[in-house]
């Protein structure tokens, strides 16, 4: 079995070569037998590569520890379901998942522009660079880190009795599908990249490919932004001290990409309606391939260290050749088609919903380098000064705050100001309500007693932006309720299918402002570390908790200890909470179980961390005001980018206003 | 009864092995006086990107000396900024959680506020650049009474 997965892969490896080199020739020679062959020669690959993976997926589901990885990622008595997700657990396996869903990809954007006529020229070139990728990956699968190695001593194949099992952490049910959705983000950026650099080698910088990059865009962001969460909700969850977002390296590594995206999906609506910032979206769309590549790399080189990483390996030499050849090639090709580029129109106003574009690609690209930059500093001073330096969380929060609270104004502030330019009047009457509703707000957090300087900020431009939301959504659905003779919810529904695209676009901002509201609550954190015997209580913050029990036990895959935690507020009942402490039979590796009382103004949150040598309780309790608020962010913000893939009622035209020029002397004029 | 009493035995059984797998020693507690000043210290455990304040892990092997390192150092009299240079001189400049602004670690804040300079430098340049007038040769002699001819043409059809 590991003979034909192997062969898989490296077929699949001389197929990917083959459907470049039809697909270029074919192209530059005007072969249309070689152009067929090219594109033929994707769905192969995709057959082998997922043959391949099948192998992989039964070798672990039938317990086959002749295999290296099967015997270093999974164990007999892990569930099912883990076992599957034991597929992209290790180096090799992960890789072999990334070929999968990149030949996926390639497979159905092949399949979907087959007969889309203006596509014709340009496909040869988007397989050549979907194949390019794909050929790097199945380059380091077959040949690097091979999925299939068998264990032996000498010469003789050597079966292991159990394997070494999955890291316990990883068994958890968002661990399942964080990384797919992660992945599908990650490669998925590979197609708009495509399609740009087949348009710039075409020469075809119109409308066509931004329409469809657009798409494929927000759908990957959508994975992205899933993918980041599910892992945010794991940490939350799982590592014990409820913290979601760490900035560790590879943390960092998935929102760069994301960054870029969101300034891209902001940024293509300049072009789409304006035939503006060409140059720009065609470097946001490189920068968001190149991103990611990048945090493959950071994931697999050890190049910065990370509790996420994969273990080092030699593979970070090859990346490094790919981004040098990749980044160069692109830099080639934009500046030798800037001619091409040229926008079709010009800024009429510095006060105009097109500036606003540009101050918003700012900000957020000035986040992306702050954590790009604090991310790599530690390997930049360290090469320069000789010394190891650290960058913490601190450094990153104390950077990014403020920067994400600016972000946060831009966002209410954007959707009300008009295209092409904004008149003074038309701004007072759109602002002054909400700046002033915000004022008064914060005045009123202040006079509760909320002193904390952000967190007041940060839930003042919250009211700002959703007061600005909300108003659109008002003037909207009133004026075709009122039309219509329709109710006022019909109203916003006829009015958010009208325009998709914009409603929607609101509903994802809706989603960043109640997820800021999340994040703000994390300046009013509390936490208590007991030790406590059964039936002893303590206080933290409005609850008493008291030990009332504890309970043990095993099972094939662990033994167990819980702790019976009794929550009171009040002197009235809440609930009890059972968090739990867990040592893996395999791997003696411990784990925590927490107990969350989840609810939209904090979680108590409870850790069984320990026992002390006299059989009392170690207890870490946590308040996590608003936390809630993040997850409920995300289903708004998911929420709202399917709406903006719904296609809109009204097809909306938009006049580009293009001024060719003025006359060097004044034109005689007739009044 | 006798049946319960076997269950009983059991689950006490199992209740003492897991105690003794998951037994530690006691967990250290931590001030405001620790907190503040191990906030300015990184954890350098290698497992998370917390300061010495905030590391949540139980039995850390970095932040839970640390912590007591710095409760004696501070029962000794010594102010945060004394307590950090002893640990940077034990441990190196990566003691600090946040690189310290001298030298050439200056340019990790640096930077940050520098591009959002240059991108705003870029902004302000592609406005004036896109909104600067393109001068055009002047139209040809006659050329606009043509035009104004071949108008007034087409408007008498409406009439």
């Amino acid at each position: 079995m590991e003979n034909i997965g192997g062969l898989c892969l490296i077929l699949a490896f001389c197929l990917g070569v083959y459907s470049i080199f039809a697909s270029v020739v074919g192209a530059w020679k005007q072969k249309p037998f070689l152009l067929v062959s090219g594109q033929r020669a994707v769905y192969s690959v995709w057959a082998l590569v997922t043959t391949a993976s099948a192998l992989l997926v039964y070798a672990i589901m039938t317990d086959d520890f002749r295999i290296q990885y099967v015997w270093a990622h999974s164990n007999k008595a892990m569930a099912t379901i883990y076992k599957f997700t034991a597929w992209w657990g290790g180096q090799e396996g992960s890789l072999l998942f990334w070929s999968f869903i990149l030949s996926t990809y390639t497979a159905v954007v092949v399949f979907t522009t087959r007969k889309k006529h203006e596509y014709r020229a340009m496909m040869p070139w988007i397989t050549s660079v979907l194949m390019f990728t794909l050929v790097f990956f199945l380059m380091l699968v077959a040949f690097v880190e091979h999925p299939f190695r068998i264990l032996a001593i000498g010469r003789a194949a050597t079966p292991m009795d159990d394997g070494r099992g999955l890291d316990p952490l990883l068994q958890y049910w968002t661990m399942v599908i964080h990384p797919p959705f992660l992945y599908l983000g990650y490669v998925g950026f590979v197609v708009p990249f495509a399609f740009a650099m087949g348009s710039l080698i075409t020469k075809q910088p119109g409308d066509g490919w931004i329409h469809t990059t657009r798409r494929w865009a927000l759908i990957t962001w959508a994975f992205q932004s899933t993918g980041i969460l599910l892992g945010a909700g794991w940490a939350y969850a799982v590592l014990g001290w409820g913290g979601y977002w760490g900035w560790d390296p590879v943390e960092n590594a998935s929102l760069l990409p994301w960054i870029t995206s969101t300034s891209f999906l902001h940024s293509v609506m300049m072009q789409e309606k304006k035939g503006m910032m060409k140059v720009w979206n065609m470097v946001l769309v490189a920068a968001t391939f190149f991103l990611c590549i990048l945090g493959t790399f950071l994931t697999r080189s050890g190049v910065v260290s990370s509790v996420h990483a994969f273990a080092q390996s030699s593979l970070g030499n090859y990346f490094v050749v790919f981004l040098a050849v990749g980044i160069g090639a692109t830099t080639w090709l934009i500046l030798n088609r800037l001619p091409y580029l040229k926008s079709e129109t010009q800024l009429e106003s510095v006060v105009s919903r097109e500036s606003s574009f540009l101050f918003n690609n700012l900000i957020l690209l000035a986040s992306c380098f702050a954590i790009l930059w604090g991310t790599l500093f530690p390997v930049i001073s360290e090469a320069v000064t000789g010394e190891k330096i650290t960058v913490d969380a601190p450094y990153f929060n104390r950077v990014n705050i403020p920067i994400g609270l600016f972000l946060l104004f831009l966002t209410g502030v954007g959707p009300l100001v008009a295209w092409r330019r904004s008149s003074a009047d038309a701004l007072k009457r759109a602002f002054l309500m909400p700046t002033v509703g915000a004022a008064i707000f914060m005045s009123v957090l202040v006079a509760l007693g909320i002193h904390h300087v952000y967190a007041v900020i940060s839930f003042g431009l919250c009211f700002f932006v959703t007061a600005t939301i909300g108003s659109e959504f008002w003037k909207g659905s009133k004026s075709i309720a009122a039309k219509d003779q329709v109710n006022l919810l019909r109203g916003a529904f006829e009015l958010t299918h009208r325009n998709t695209r914009r409603y929607g676009g609101y509903i994802v901002h809706m989603g960043i402002v109640i997820m800021f509201i999340g994040f703000t609550g994390a300046a009013f954190n509390l936490d208590r570390t007991v030790e406590a015997k059964v039936g002893s209580t303590f206080k933290l913050g409005r609850y008493d908790l008291k030990v009332a029990d504890m309970k043990g036990g095993e099972n094939e895959n662990y033994v167990w200890n819980h702790a019976l935690i009794e929550v009171r507020s009040g002197g009235s009942y809440i609930t009890t909470l059972k968090p739990e402490l867990r040592k893996y039979a395999v791997s003696g590796s411990q784990t925590s179980n927490v107990a969350i009382r989840r609810a939209l103004n904090e979680d108590l949150y409870l850790n069984f961390a320990g026992m002390t040598a006299d059989s009392k309780v170690i207890l870490q309790s946590y308040v996590f005001p608003l936390v809630s608020w993040i997850w409920v962010g995300y289903w708004v913000l998911l929420i709202g980018t399917l709406i903006c893939l719904v296609p809109s009622k009204i097809k909306l035209q938009y006049a580009k206003m293009e001024v060719v020029g003025i006359a060097r002397q004044a034109q005689p004029v007739e009044n | 009864m006798r049946v319960k009493l076997n269950r009983w035995k059991t689950s006490l059984a199992i209740l003492f092995v897991a105690t003794l797998c998951v037994a530690q020693s006691p967990t250290a507690f931590i001030t405001t006086d620790i907190r503040r000043a191990g906030d300015k210290l990184a954890c350098l455990c290698g497992a998370c990107k917390n300061t010495v304040g905030t590391c949540q892990m139980l039995g850390c092997h970095y932040a839970a000396p640390a912590r007591e390192k710095i409760a004696e150092l501070q029962k000794a009299g010594l102010d945060d900024e004394k307590v950090a240079a002893f640990f940077v001189k034990r441990e190196g400049l990566k003691a600090f959680a946040v690189p310290p602004a001298e030298g050439f670690n200056a340019m990790s804040w640096i930077m940050p506020p520098v591009a959002i300079l240059l991108g705003l430098g870029g902004i302000a340049w592609w406005i004036r650049r896109s909104r600067k007038p393109v001068l055009v040769d002047e139209l040809p002699a006659g050329s606009a009474d043509r035009v104004r001819a071949e108008l007034d043409q087409e408007m008498a059809k409406f009439d």
